[in-house]
């Protein structure tokens, strides 16, 4: 599936976050999206994960508007974009429950009746998917483990593996790197590029410009809600065509 | 029950004890099952004159039971709008009365618990795939210490309470010394009036002990209930 904001714009409480924005994410690419605090970034991903309709312009999923579904017929478009946050999100349970939740959602509510009743009687219940997905983020061991015992890297690591447990055609991670250490943050770059690699689209918002560099084929810029640059990382990098895009970079702007 | 306790009926303890578990339990349970959805919806909304309706239902968990008792009276006395129902003086008006003293507790602090849940959660849960329904149930879950704290502290409210049900319900026992409208509360009431206070203490122990195995019950609930 291709995602993409065309001229979206949202403010909150009548204050304009974003503006005119147009980008898309395809598959089996790493767009970043890089910017400053309070550019918008959270703001663009959230409206790409369908959270709210933008204020203008549309979202559209391999060309056709989302919001001009109904909320049934937008869910299965909704279930093929998965998305980790920054901060600890996870569920107050295991870290495979927590994995498995996408997987969950998507069951029969028999089935979700079964599994619920397993948990409750001390039984595990949990997909398969869910271990799969925590295998790739290195951390099948700590399944059984409780999503409070884990340190930060491992709960940003187990939200990962809940948003890749689902298959999605898209993955949005907003700034899911920033609390991290290094080890934690190089093992889940490599689980970008596996998604990348099994053709999922990834648009990730960093504040990293390294990571942006080592990792998106394509990055954009975002400054005061609106999209000053975008293009393939290598170009915009070396060879930004806007001045504010290219003192951003430089680290020159200072916000 | 012998000893100090000598000459303590072991049918009329039952009986009494039987009533109390009733009618609390009865007025906890339809209490839950109304204060829980309306936790819920203003937990989940934002609407004008949301604090005001918090602040009325935070003030309700302060009644006072007879005021409430003798409202409730009013409603089901035979000059009230309800008294062809004929439930005045029964353990059903004790169940109402009860239930009108333990809603505001439990939709006070299971709102409290709701609201508790981090929005980040909620996001989590819908950006997982779920459905509005699927959130509301992740927040249930998340919330789950809070709301069986909820339901605790009504079930304490509700079989603590002495002033209400003797109001509505008239403390009444049949001939052979068993309950009707009697509970643990109003049959020690009346044991300390009358100077028997072995029989009230021991009454008073009962009710103890029940409401102890009403909380461990909540506990071992609080510690299964793990999973999302």
């Amino acid at each position: 599936m291709i995602l993409a904001a065309e001229n979206v714009a949202y403010s909150y409480d009548g204050e304009g976050v974003i503006e005119g924005v147009s980008l898309e994410v395809d598959p089996g690419e790493v767009l970043a999206i890089v910017g400053p605090s309070g550019t918008g970034k959270t703001t663009l991903l959230r409206v790409l994960a369908l959270f709210d309709p933008p204020e203008e312009g549309t979202v559209l999923a391999d060309g056709e508007d989302v919001w001009a579904r109904s909320e049934e017929r937008r869910l299965p478009i909704r279930r093929r974009i998965g998305m980790v946050f920054q901060d600890r999100s996870l569920f107050s349970t295991s870290a495979a429950r927590n994995a498995a939740y996408g997987l969950f959602v998507r069951r029969s509510w028999d089935e979700r009746l079964r599994s619920s009743l397993a948990a409750f009687l001390g039984r595990d219940g949990s997909p398969d998917g869910a271990y799969d997905a925590l295998e790739t983020v290195g951390l099948a061991e700590k399944a059984d483990q409780h999503a409070g015992s884990l340190s930060a890297g491992e709960a940003q690591r187990v939200a990962f593996a809940r948003a890749l447990a689902t298959e999605p055609d898209i993955l949005l991670l907003d700034e899911f790197t920033s609390n991290l250490d290094p080890r934690n943050t190089a093992v889940l770059e490599t689980a970008i590029d596996r998604a990348r690699d099994r053709g999922i689209g990834v648009a990730m918002a960093t504040h990293d410009m390294q990571q942006a560099r080592r990792i998106a084929d394509r990055t954009a810029v975002l400054l005061d809600g609106t999209c000053i640059e975008c293009g393939r990382t290598e170009r915009v990098f070396e060879n930004p065509r806007d001045e504010r895009a290219r003192k951003f970079i430089a680290g020159e702007l200072v916000y | 029950m012998v000893g100090i306790f000598g000459d303590l009926n072991t049918q009329y303890v039952i009986s009494t004890a039987i009533v109390s578990l009733y009618v609390s339990t009865a007025a906890v349970g339809l209490s839950t099952l109304a204060s829980l959805p309306i936790a819920l919806a203003i937990g989940f909304s934002d609407f004008r004159g949301k604090n005001a309706v918090t602040t009325v239902i935070n003030t309700g968990m302060g009644f006072p039971s007879v005021v409430v008792g003798l409202v409730v009276l009013l409603f089901l006395s035979n000059a009230g709008p309800f008294g062809s129902l004929g439930l005045l003086f029964t353990p059903k008006a004790m169940i109402i009365s009860q239930f009108v003293l333990a809603t505001p507790v439990i939709m006070s602090v299971s709102l409290s618990a709701v609201e508790g849940v981090d929005q980040r959660i909620r996001d989590a849960a819908f950006a997982a795939g779920g459905t509005s329904r699927d959130v509301g149930l992740v927040v249930v879950k998340e919330a789950r210490y809070g709301i069986v704290t909820a339901i605790l502290a009504g079930y304490g409210r509700a079989i603590s309470e002495v002033g209400s049900v003797l109001v509505v319900g008239g403390n009444i026992a049949f001939a052979d010394g068993t309950a009707f409208t009697r509970t643990l509360t109003t049959a020690v009431t009346l044991e300390a009036r009358q100077g028997r206070y072995e029989v009230g203490i021991a009454l008073g122990a009962v009710l103890l002990v029940l409401v102890l195995g009403v909380n461990a019950i909540g506990s071992w609930a609080r510690r299964r209930g793990g999973g999302t």
